[in-house]
């Protein structure tokens, strides 16, 4: 039995969606549990223990009480927007998956401008948190939220200008056209300045510590997520986890040669690769102590900025250097 | 205890009581009562005789009043930061008057200090920009220190307290209606009482304009529970607990501070034994109090991990506290004369020496960890500058005081116990800032284990406890002061001769220090503001009492 065109495509587009929610949920729940376990380690403790074979399912246990919780909206917020701000920092998430390369032709839609849109995607997200800080009608919500726009604005830039050193040399912002070039050396070598200020922009992007500070809850209570509770929370989350996550499997795409590798199949590798940039993430958040904003702002202007031009700038002579030679 | 204290600082101020008719003064022996030197001066001098006071460098320790029958009675007593010559300065103003003058613009530590006398005996201060209550609710009625309120429950005070619930029923307004900001960019926002960095319940009033703080202001006594009037209607060893709630982070430094007074009002000494166990327990104390202050700021500048190792560290401390005294925090061991039993040498000299060892290593990798992290520095640096000067405004002591280079610690300052006969040095940093303050306690701990390794080589053997206690304190005014982990934390005692104290007055280091924070927080971040919150270290029960 044949099916007719549309159905066909509509069929693949519900179940690839189903499929990468169910990762992203089993990912951030398996992520939660790695937080905790590797800020266990660090900080003398055993984490969680008893839920499941080393606590694996502790997370699971904590996602069905936050659900289960009820959802509360201050008096006087915008309801509207306090409702579809988790929603719009959710959602988004999803488009970056069509891109990511998980092993040989084993990646949903090899899109021309792939890279172009995990950012584009990750900068929808920046909305959602305005709003939802917005509409919480709540001082601390809005400091965080005004912080996150700050933030964002200042750290799109270094994070654009220094994956461009790579897309020159590839010539593509296609992903699989990235790993491909990536074959005989991966690009940290030729570019390790530019994965340096990927990594600082990237936390920057993510809100991860030191640069957590839309949410720094030592200064804002919680941020811009102060009111939400139950599962509107858990969808913030999620979100948090998950842009780890994307963030990492582009640094490893762009930098560690993506799903290649030897003996193992690719799609291990990637997820190798991945979860040990996750790792460093972790390390980091757990060893540093946060900016303050104005700080921030400088690193991402006056520093991160003009190294990533000086690096697109050396990156381009050193290719038409290379082309224009005998 | 020393009385070889020579007063020179003082000598010039003696002149001019001496010269000025109205006058009375009177030499004071130290080592009985505190004091050097005592001055009754009329009540329109004062702002003259504070003056005269700043301009020879003293600071004012604490101001307090004592209601007598027929009048009411302000002691200032004024010290200088380099040599101690406390001299008590009083003021007598008749019960009919009921207003005092203020000299908060001399002294700005004396804006709080008069808001609370304000408060408890409802004296109003002329002059005073700001006389609202500062412990008790704004519109309470009541005015507990004063002698006739009794606190019984058949009684009108107590009535009007069950009034003051009955008011604030459906919840009152916070915030004061000339706060609130006129310009469209401004704003207030509560930090606190409920917030997860202001170490308790403190309120901060803050005005900004996007993160910029234009002004801070802190509102106190969420936690305030009136320990002066306990020890009042109590008798002196009822008072005990007490003590051990105040601070109860670094509880055995109050706990000497009242062991001593109560001796020196006494006229006993505690044995030797006694005093070698005290300054121990007293260190270890110090070291855990530092532990969990740095361990806390960090957590407040957004890093989680040192707190666990802080807490780690502390734990061994208090494992050894609880052998001796078989509590872990509030605590309630001293005795007048002596302890209340005797210490386990063997357990707690291994234990000590077990915690000193790893202790040494950890507070290197403290140090590697921290004090050359840029983003540490950053943070703490050029953050909640205090100046010498403002330092000495608000009287503000302990480690915030001598990171703006001023060498003041008590046990070295007016030595007691057996700090005398002990090897170690005051540290000092010229900074003023929180880096500095951090770099002043992380010192301090360092030298704090030095004393711990000379105390337990050399305990001696012997009594703990002196076998003839005196009932009762003779009449007079004593004060008693001690290095707390947070600054200078004084007694002042008046004694009527009776088993009850007839007034004390407690002067605790974090009250001064947290009245400093409107001129510290002046135009920094949110994020700043934290960090400076953090660095002077308060302790919120000891603030409000």
């Amino acid at each position: 039995m044949i099916l007719p065109f549309w159905l066909q495509e509509t069929l693949k587009a519900v179940l690839i969606g189903t499929a990468v929610l169910f990762f992203i949920t089993v990912n951030a729940l398996f992520l939660v549990w790695m937080e905790r376990k590797v800020s266990a380690k660090i900080q003398l403790r055993r984490g969680p223990l008893y839920v499941g074979p080393m606590g694996l399912l502790q997370t699971l246990a904590d996602a069905v009480k936050l659900i289960s919780k009820e959802l509360t909206t201050p008096r006087h917020s915008n309801r509207f927007l306090f409702v579809l701000a988790p929603l719009v920092v959710f959602a988004p998430l999803i488009g970056s998956f069509l891109v990511l390369p998980l092993g040989e032709n084993i990646i949903i839609k090899d899109l021309n401008i792939g890279l172009l849109l995990v950012f584009a995607m990750a900068n929808i997200a920046f909305l959602g948190i305005f709003t939802g800080g917005w509409s919480s009608n709540n001082k601390y919500s809005a400091l965080g939220a005004m912080r996150s726009v700050a933030q964002n604005i200042s750290y799109e830039i270094p994070l654009l200008l220094s994956v461009m050193g790579v897309v020159l040399i590839v010539g593509s912002l296609k992903m699989s056209a990235i790993v491909e070039v990536q074959s005989n050396v991966w690009f940290i070598f030729l570019q390790p300045m530019a994965f340096l200020i990927f990594l600082c922009a990237m936390l920057g992007e993510t809100n991860r510590a030191p640069f957590d500070i839309p949410e720094a809850e030592s200064e804002l209570v919680a941020g811009y997520h102060t009111e939400y509770s139950g599962f509107r929370f858990a969808l913030f989350f999620l979100a948090e986890y998950t842009n780890v996550f994307i963030g990492s499997a582009l640094a490893a795409t762009l930098f560690f040669g993506g799903w290649r590798g030897p003996l193992l199949p690719g799609p291990v590798w990637f997820i190798l690769k991945t979860y040990a940039l996750v790792f460093v993430v972790m390390w980091i958040r757990w060893t540093f102590p946060r900016l303050r904003s104005d700080q921030l702002m400088s690193l991402a202007w006056k520093v991160l900025i003009p190294f990533a031009l000086i690096n697109i700038l050396a990156t381009a002579f050193v290719l038409s250097a290379a082309s224009a030679g005998p | 205890m020393s009385s070889t204290l020579a007063g020179a600082y003082l000598a010039p101020l003696i002149e001019h009581f001496k010269n000025t008719p109205g006058v009375q003064f009177n030499e004071k022996n130290h080592a009985r009562t505190g004091f050097l030197s005592e001055a009754v001066i009329p009540e329109s001098s004062i702002r003259d005789t504070a003056k005269k006071f700043l301009s020879h460098e003293f600071f004012l320790e604490t101001l307090t009043a004592v209601d007598f029958a027929e009048c009411f009675e302000l002691a200032y007593c004024f010290n200088h930061w380099k040599e101690c010559s406390r001299c008590v300065v009083k003021v007598v103003i008749p019960k009919s008057q009921e207003t005092a003058t203020s000299i908060h613009d001399i002294y700005a530590g004396a804006n709080w200090l008069e808001r609370e006398i304000h408060d408890m005996y409802g004296l109003k201060f002329t002059n005073h920009p700001n006389l609202k209550r500062l412990l008790l609710p704004e519109n309470s009625r009541i005015h507990p220190l004063l002698k006739n309120f009794k606190g019984e429950v058949s009684g009108s005070d107590v009535k009007q307290v069950g009034q003051l619930i009955e008011d604030y029923k459906d919840g009152y307004e916070t915030g004061y209606a000339e706060d609130i900001p006129k310009h469209p960019d401004e704003y207030v926002i509560n930090l606190g009482p409920q917030h997860p960095s202001t170490h308790g319940v403190l309120r901060v009033l803050l005005k900004l304009k996007g993160e910029r703080v234009l002004s801070g202001a802190p509102v106190i006594g969420y936690a305030h529970r009136n320990h002066e009037k306990m020890a009042e209607v109590q008798e002196y060893k009822a008072f005990w607990p007490n003590v051990g709630r105040l601070d109860y982070v670094g509880a055995m430094s109050y706990n000497l501070g009242y062991a001593a007074l109560i001796e020196r009002a006494m006229g006993i000494e505690a044995p030797e034994r006694t005093q070698y166990i005290r300054v121990l327990l007293t260190e270890l104390n110090r070291v855990a109090s530092h532990l969990l202050w740095l361990g806390t700021y960090l957590l407040d500048l957004g890093l989680f991990t040192p707190f666990f190792y802080c807490f780690d560290d502390r734990e061994r401390i208090l494992d050894i506290l609880e052998h001796v005294t078989g509590e872990r925090l509030t605590y309630d061991y001293f005795r007048f004369g002596g302890l209340q039993r005797d210490m386990p040498d063997e357990i707690v000299v291994r234990k000590a020496g077990e915690f000193i060892a790893p202790f040494k290593k950890r507070l290197k990798d403290y140090h590697d960890l921290l004090t050359r992290n840029v983003i540490f520095q950053k943070r703490t640096q050029h953050v909640g500058v205090m100046t010498k000067e403002t330092a000495m405004g608000y009287g503000v002591t302990g480690p915030s005081l001598r990171a703006c280079g001023i060498p003041m610690d008590l046990r070295r300052h007016e030595p007691y116990s057996i700090y005398e006969r002990l090897d170690f040095e005051i540290p000092t940093e010229g900074g003023g800032d929180a880096y500095a303050r951090y770099l002043i306690r992380m010192r301090e701990m360092a030298e704090s284990i030095k004393i711990i390794e000379q105390i337990i080589t050399r305990i001696p053997q012997g009594e703990y406890q002196q076998a003839k206690i005196p009932r009762n304190v003779p009449k007079g005014e004593y004060y008693f002061a001690v290095e707390a982990a947070r600054g200078s934390f004084g007694m002042y005692l008046v004694s009527d001769g009776s088993p009850q104290p007839y007034k004390i007055k407690l002067r605790t280091p974090s009250f001064a220090n947290l009245s400093s924070l409107p001129v510290m927080s002046q135009g920094c971040f949110v994020a700043d503001m934290i960090s400076i919150l953090g660095s002077i270290d308060i302790v919120m029960p000891e603030v409000d009492r």
